[in-house]
């Protein structure tokens, strides 16, 4: 990963935007009450929609907000938070948007308008095998000039999910139970580690929210929304940027295959809820060697998982629907 | 007769539908289980990829689930199915050793690959396991230790007893050698041929690596484009068909296939492996949808599994079942000495269709049931790796078809 002058360069766009919500809500510049649309979200912060989806679902898990049927969201009540009369659409005009994000949302150029999607088309095609990507086919399907296609190509490489062939040419996958395997270990050696580093820095407050989300039976929350809010409020807290990093990318492949298999329409939820519910307990309580060494085992579960999971690919035809720019080898 | 006033009794649709293959989704156990059971089947017969397609992916389609072991991973883990509670199973503390313990004795060999133990027992999270619990995924039922066939009169110095699934690569079979077409089965047999040959040398013949993987296909490519190879098959009808036409003189086959060579049943023989078998192990499974009098009508359908006459019909096509003393009850002496035994037969023997498939004095390869099953090499795998096995099994069997090699 480039080195950057601001940190938040490297934070996904829903992260951003679930930052400046958290800390609006927060500070009472949006009140309880208030309703949250997508719509309206986007264009105040200058971004796509899905983003904003994607954090209105996190604040959602942490309780901070609560869906509305098919109108959006209404914000909970905040400790000491003012109160709005009535539950009108939230006043965006008021938003502060603090400078260091909204750099880091303005900062964007063109290539990332596309790279999430085709982020997301690439790690979906590793399980079916092992593809080619030219630079001027993918420029062509995105309608964009050579250069920011080569920027997307370039950022696939550094994350891991593409890679050049003796012979110069961009390839991906195939992700075999090896390689997933071998990234679970890498997981399961780093995570509860940096845990142990980042104990006085945790975000005790999302856990303790989502810890008691969880003893409510009824508060259904998917795994990867869990594990993401696990990691984020805990292992990514430890104050070692170059570990930080290495987890992200060490935990991207999984994620990629996991999503792809549910959009495939492999049952989602496998983990019993108990077991999440253990594992937010003892960093809510904080009992962080405890936390650590039960997140080592939920690791060795999550792979044992995951591998048999992808063995149920191979039934799967796949081709159909694997994005066009990308060519099977 | 309803009285005028009298309730109405709801008539409960006694109908039960079975996914599943051929292996055992005959004609003769429809007809038994409806007269047994007082219930109509529905049974639905596809080859084995394409039902375990369906199984995950249509899992409202049917309501027990007849498969094997190997390919169990994958449905159950679609969330397609529910377990079976061993104490609705009356005869569960009959059922063999070779699944409930994982060898059919202490001084056998279990063997590489997918055991059935090892996906038998449901764990408390959700896993399939080794460790006995009451809750099992599928109920064991008919199981066989597959190995090929050859022609004698190419192979003439072969013995059939000890033969070597080296066979099946040797130059002599001259673009007459066929294999299974499946990854979990076919590909199976192609590696035993090629640690048999010393082509090759697998870390675990049960799970291969992806560089074993790639190496294993790379020497089947450069047999296939050296003509070695005549077909890939699917059903045993097919298998026997090749033979019958002269088309092979060695093959992957299945048991059924030797009752129907015809003439070419006395130079076309069973292979008693010495590395040893390639062993599978079907049973039973309840779809996940499951509930109330289907269910309990579904329970009704295992037991009766077990009960021997099922076991029966099987053992006339060559295949055994898990709770072979339920089986003596239900056949002659004569069968039970030549299936299960391993002695000569005494008169002619019928399949399960009675047609002669047995003739007198015969005996069957690789003596009894208890000695077969002690000699097991692998069994059939879906490994760790399976998802890219079978796209790299899928490319094989897709340049011997445009080869024109395949049906």
């Amino acid at each position: 990963m480039p080195m950057s002058a601001n940190p938040l360069a490297t934070l996904r766009r829903y992260e951003l935007v679930a930052r400046v919500l958290r800390s609006n809500i927060a500070a009472g510049a949006i009140p309880e009450g208030a309703v949250l649309k997508e719509g309206p979200l986007a264009e105040r912060l200058q971004t796509s929609r899905a983003p904003v989806n994607a954090a209105l679902r996190v604040l959602s898990d942490e309780g901070r907000i609560r869906r509305l049927d098919g109108q959006g969201y209404i914000v909970e009540p905040v400790p000491g938070g003012q109160r709005r009369a009535s539950g009108g659409t939230a006043a965006l005009d008021a938003l502060d948007i603090p400078p260091d994000v909204a750099r880091a949302l303005g900062t964007r150029g063109t290539w990332q308008h596309f790279y999430e999607q085709v982020e997301r088309e690439v790690a979906a095609s590793l399980i079916f095998g092992e593809y080619r990507l030219v630079e001027a086919g993918l420029a062509d399907h995105l309608g964009v000039s050579r250069t920011v296609s080569r920027e997307i190509l370039g950022r696939l490489h550094e994350r891991g999910l593409i890679r050049k062939s003796q012979s110069s040419h961009w390839t991906a996958g195939p992700l075999t139970a090896r390689i997933l395997r071998d990234r679970f270990q890498l997981r399961a050696i780093l995570e509860p580690a940096a845990l142990r580093l980042a104990e006085p820095y945790i975000d005790y407050a999302a856990i303790e929210g989502i810890s008691e989300n969880l003893a409510l039976k009824a508060h259904q929350v998917d795994d990867e929304t869990l594990e993401e809010a696990l990691f984020e409020a805990g292992a990514a807290r430890a104050p070692n940027v170059e570990l930080v990093d290495t987890m992200r990318r060490a935990r991207f492949l999984p994620l990629a295959a996991n999503r792809a298999l549910v959009e495939l329409g492999l049952p989602g939820s496998t983990v019993d809820r108990a077991e999440y519910h253990a594992l937010f307990g003892l960093l809510a309580r904080r009992r962080i060697d405890a936390a650590a060494e039960e997140l080592r085992a939920h690791l060795q579960l999550m792979a044992d998982k995951s591998l048999a999971r992808l063995k149920i690919v191979a039934v799967l035809g796949g081709s159909a629907t694997v994005a066009p720019y990308l060519t099977e080898i | 007769m309803t009285l005028p006033g009298a309730p109405a009794i709801r008539r409960i649709d006694r109908r039960l539908r079975i996914l599943g293959t051929e292996v055992s989704l005959i004609e003769p156990i429809r007809h038994h289980a409806e007269a047994d059971l007082g219930l109509s089947l529905e049974f639905e017969v596809l080859d084995f990829q394409n039902c375990e397609h369906k199984a995950a992916t249509a899992p409202d389609s049917y309501d027990i689930y007849d498969q094997c072991f190997h390919n169990l991973d994958i449905v159950w883990f679609w969330g397609a199915l529910q377990s079976i509670d061993t104490q609705r199973i009356a005869d569960w503390d009959h059922v063999s050793p070779l699944t409930r313990e994982g060898r059919i004795s202490k001084f056998a060999s279990p063997g590489y690959g997918d055991r059935p133990v090892s996906r038998l027992y449901v764990q408390p999270n959700g896993f399939l396991g080794p460790v006995p619990s009451r809750h099992v995924a599928m109920l064991p039922t008919v199981h066989n230790f597959d190995s090929f066939g050859f022609d004698r009169r190419v192979f003439d110095a072969v013995d059939p007893e000890g033969a070597s699934w080296a066979l099946l690569l040797s130059p002599r079979a001259g673009g007459r050698a066929a294999l299974v077409d499946e990854p979990a089965i076919g590909l199976l047999d192609a590696a035993l041929a090629a640690e048999a040959s010393g082509a090759m040398c697998f870390g675990d013949l049960g799970n291969l690596t992806v560089a074993e993987i790639d190496a294993l296909m790379a020497l089947l490519e450069d047999r296939r484009r050296q003509g070695h190879f005549r077909c890939l098959w699917r059903t045993a009808d097919q298998a026997a068909e090749l033979v019958r036409g002269g088309s092979v003189s060695v093959q992957s086959m299945w048991s059924p296939a030797y009752g129907g060579l015809g003439a070419m049943g006395d130079s076309f023989v069973e292979a008693v492996p010495a590395e040893g078998y390639r062993a599978w192990h079907g049973g039973l499974a309840l779809a996940r949808h499951l509930q109330g009098a289907p269910l309990d009508m579904a329970y009704e359908y295992l037991n009766w599994w077990l009960s021997g006459c099922a076991g029966a019909i099987m053992a006339r096509r060559g295949y055994y079942m898990s709770v072979p003393e339920r089986v003596r009850q239900s056949v002659s002496p004569q069968e039970w000495a030549y299936w299960y035994e391993g002695r000569p037969a005494e008169i002619d023997l019928p399949d399960p269709f009675g047609q002669t498939a047995v003739r007198a004095g015969s005996r069957r390869p690789g003596g009894g049931y208890w000695n077969r099953a002690r000699h097991v090499a692998v069994w059939n795998s879906a490994m760790d790796e399976h998802n890219y096995a079978a796209r790299a099994w899928a490319r094989f069997g897709r340049a011997m078809r445009q080869g024109g090699a395949c049906p």
